[in-house]
């Protein structure tokens, strides 16, 4: 993870504001000073791109790339945590990104009120050091996934479902891509399905920490594995996945 | 032998539990047991299951005792398998 990470000297404000985190083994000065230096995109910032954002924020990433087109409605409410009720009608990549520079004004944070498409696709992902995937539709996940393997940039891929969630970490050409794991558009996703917003929070928390320890160059990200929890037994379960050798995606790399 | 079957997502919808256990005959390979499962569980259970030629579909997530399994999905053997993990694709939002 050292591609557009320029080099970056902690301030006396970085220490202050980061310095509970500056002690955990592994992270330390160093690790901070990569993510300060760090851009990262996420795609919607909804029930799972919301809670993600607000956690770089606080562990200090340099950039946010929020990426959202569409308006916020009262059936977002229930886990778009960065959102008000008073925002309703309003974008809500305007909402997040409010929200998320009262919460750390020391990060910059762009906004981007479309959503990720063949047209923005590769200029937006040039601009990312990771990219971090909460899109409902498989069809933007599928070109999020192919533009990262393009460019060889990381990507955390998150997803939910009533209490259960699991996230993807993705390095092209070291894992397993989306591609790999599901070589076709599933005929029976839906836009809408059930979630609890608590539980959005916690995938979208181990997304981030994922991304946290990809990009500050700590060791143990899950790669190859498939993280998925299942809050409703509390059951965490890692699952070995493989590249697909014949994948569409990533198989010549 | 007995097997546990674990169903996620739109699977354990569907059937209504996230984990039932199975007796499999001796040398039955994953389509048996799913097939069987079919005649359980009905037809919303088969249509996340099988593609239009009854095959197991591309983006049904086979796991056997936590590793993907891969390659041709309906054969896989079961032999000293535990546990069958059936994950359907999920997404954001
Ligand atoms: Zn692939």
């Amino acid at each position: 993870m050292e591609s557009q990470q320029a080099a970056y000297e902690l301030s006396d404000r970085d220490r202050e504001i980061y310095g509970w985190q500056l002690d955990v083994p592994g992270l330390g000065e160093r690790g901070q000073a990569k993510l300060r230096s760090s851009t990262a995109l996420i795609s919607r910032v909804g029930g799972l791109g919301g809670p993600l954002a607000l956690s770089l924020a606080a562990a200090g990433i340099g950039k946010l790339i929020l990426v959202h087109g569409g308006e916020l409605r009262p059936d977002d409410l229930n886990r778009q945590i960065l959102m008000r009720h008073d925002y309703l009608g309003k974008k809500r990549v305007d909402a997040a990104a409010e929200t998320l520079r009262q919460f750390n004004p020391h990060i910059e944070v762009e906004t981007v009120a479309e959503n990720f498409n063949e047209d923005n696709a590769a200029d937006l992902v040039a601009r990312a050091d990771i990219v971090f995937d909460a899109a409902p539709l498989f069809e933007e996940r599928f070109l999020m996934n192919r533009e990262c393997v393009a460019q060889r940039k990381p990507l955390i891929d998150c997803a939910m479902f009533n209490m259960e969630g699991q996230v993807i970490p993705i390095v092209p050409g070291e894992t397993a891509c989306l591609a790999c794991l599901y070589p076709e558009v599933p005929e029976h996703w839906k836009r809408r399905f059930p979630v609890v917003g608590a539980v959005s929070a916690v995938i979208a928390n181990i997304g981030a920490i994922e991304g946290i320890k990809l990009l500050a160059g700590m060791s143990g990200v899950s790669l190859n594995r498939l993280i998925y929890f299942d809050t409703l037994v509390m059951k965490l379960q890692k699952v070995e996945i493989a590249r697909n050798p014949d994948c569409e995606i990533c198989g010549e790399l | 032998m007995t097997l546990t079957m674990d169903y996620t997502g739109q699977l354990a919808s569907v059937t209504g539990v996230a984990e039932e256990q199975v007796e499999v005959g001796e040398g039955e390979c994953l389509l048996d047991v799913l097939k069987a499962r079919l005649a359980v569980h009905g037809e919303k259970f088969g249509e996340l299951l099988f593609d239009d030629e009854g095959g197991i579909r591309s983006t049904l997530l086979v796991v056997l005792d936590g590793e993907q399994a891969t390659g041709d999905k309906a054969s896989v053997s079961l032999s000293g398998v535990k546990v069958v993990m059936l994950m359907t694709p999920i997404a954001g939002g």
